[in-house]
């Protein structure tokens, strides 16, 4: 059975990659980079490390005995069933793809991911601000169809760190856009800077982590535009380089509002969007949208995605 | 493991200082009211100040909008950050300047040394 974890190979790449975009950021954008969210970035990046040694083993014996109850069998040995190696990184990509999005619109999930976009910036850095609460959610759950399917979770875990890997280079703004054919089908700078945005037009936007075409797929694509500076991080911005705050707060959050609200709604601030609340106190991704069209006079116009809007069956401005 | 561990932790130093020794990051300052209104919409999405101040040292600001919501807004690393004040915000007068207090500890009290201190303080006091 092969050991191999491709992540852990790619640590000395991170970092002269690192090394390069700082020295770009030097000659070109200085203010790309602050020395001390480099720092809390970096330490994320050890700490989830650390923290998947640590938890990560229930999840892998979860894994394995889910595989168990396979329903198809690819044949023996699993690592020289050569298609199986592209199909599962598709796969795998349509399965991150689903957990990403779960990750920002169920609030137990946002927990643990909004570590990733605690910070004000988008470099090589950030994409290493990677969660260290994952094992406490429900994300597992994501894999178990392509486990039952007959993936083996070694493939999964394997085909999973490319996966990563990819995502690595497009956290950056030194690169502005990729090939045209490339935008059309790949993850790429541009489209994930949307992701990173905390601009009303770019919340919950593409979720993709290799492909694009998901987000294409599945409605939530949105191109990033040359007439609007892009502002990163979270909607209430930390203000804080404390790296435990930076990993605990919304953990914090959550349970508290938990502890508070009432017993019918408790369910809720558990796995509703975050920012819901029942007294609606506070906003979420959608009423900030909602309200900044209404602002900016984009209610029920053509930028609705409305399945009408999408397929008409008459010209624009005539009637069908 | 435990070798790797460390050899990482050198790593995050070493690139951490070399971001300080390349100068990376800056001090970005609020000079004038359009500058205070634009960090003000990035906090809260539509907020437009009717009235703002700014601290002598561009570092931070106050803001004001039509709805009486009054927000702090302060220098964090090369980026602002503020907060919307609730009444559980507090203010203290110093000598020299405002220290206004959002009653959030991981964001603190923010120092402001303004011209108009009584007319905020004032003003928080009455939220």
């Amino acid at each position: 059975m092969p050991e191999f974890s491709p992540t852990q190979y790619a640590v000395p790449f991170f970092v002269l990659a690192i090394l390069a975009e700082m020295i770009w950021s030097r000659l070109r954008a200085p203010e790309a980079y602050e020395p001390r969210d480099t720092l809390v970035s970096l330490a994320f990046g050890l700490g989830s490390t650390v923290a998947s040694a640590l938890f990560g083993g229930l999840s892998v014996a979860l894994v394995l005995a889910a595989y168990e109850y396979r329903v198809l069998d690819f044949g023996e040995p699993w690592w020289l069933v050569w298609w199986a190696w592209p199909l599962a990184f598709v796969l795998d990509d349509l399965k991150y793809y689903w957990v990403h999005r779960a990750g920002h619109r169920i609030r137990w999930m946002w927990a643990a991911h909004v570590n990733h976009h605690s910070s004000q910036h988008y470099n090589l850095s950030t994409a290493l601000r990677q969660t260290w609460t994952g094992n406490f959610t429900f994300g597992l759950l994501f894999a178990l169809p392509l486990v039952l399917l007959g993936f083996h979770p070694i493939m999964i875990g394997i085909v999973g760190g490319f996966n990563l890997i990819y995502q690595f280079w497009i956290h950056t703004e030194a690169i502005d856009k990729m090939p045209r054919w490339f935008e059309a089908v790949m993850n790429t700078p541009s489209h994930h800077r949307v992701h990173h945005a905390t601009n009303p037009r770019y919340l919950d936007r593409n979720y993709a982590g290799v492909f694009i075409i998901w987000d294409k797929m599945f409605g939530t694509f949105e191109p990033e535009r040359d007439d609007e500076v892009i502002r990163y991080g979270i909607v209430k911005q930390l203000g804080s380089f404390n790296l435990l705050w930076s990993v605990f707060h919304e953990w914090i959050g959550m349970l508290s509002d938990i502890w508070r609200s009432p017993w019918k709604h408790k369910l809720s601030y558990l796995l509703r969007e975050p920012g819901w609340t029942h007294d609606n106190s506070r906003d979420t991704s959608d009423t900030i949208r909602q309200r900044w069209k209404e602002r900016n006079g984009q209610t029920n116009t053509a930028h609705e995605p409305l399945v009408s809007n999408r397929n008409p069956i008459a010209p624009p401005n005539e009637a069908a | 493991m435990l070798l790797q561990f460390f050899g990482s932790l050198i790593a995050i130093f070493a690139l951490a200082g070399l971001a300080v020794l390349l100068k990376l990051g800056g001090r970005p300052k609020l000079s004038d009211p359009n500058c205070v209104a634009l960090a003000a919409g990035e906090v809260v999405d539509g907020f437009e100040p009717v009235r703002s101040s700014i601290a002598r040292d561009g570092t931070a600001a106050l803001a004001k909008d039509e709805a009486d919501r009054i927000m702090v807004i302060k220098r964090h690393g090369n980026k602002f950050a503020g907060r919307v004040l609730t009444n559980a915000a507090s203010v203290r007068e110093e000598v020299d300047a405002l220290i206004v207090d959002p009653r959030e500890t991981q964001f603190g009290p923010v120092r402001l040394s303004l011209t108009d201190a009584p007319f905020w303080a004032d003003a928080i006091n009455r939220l």
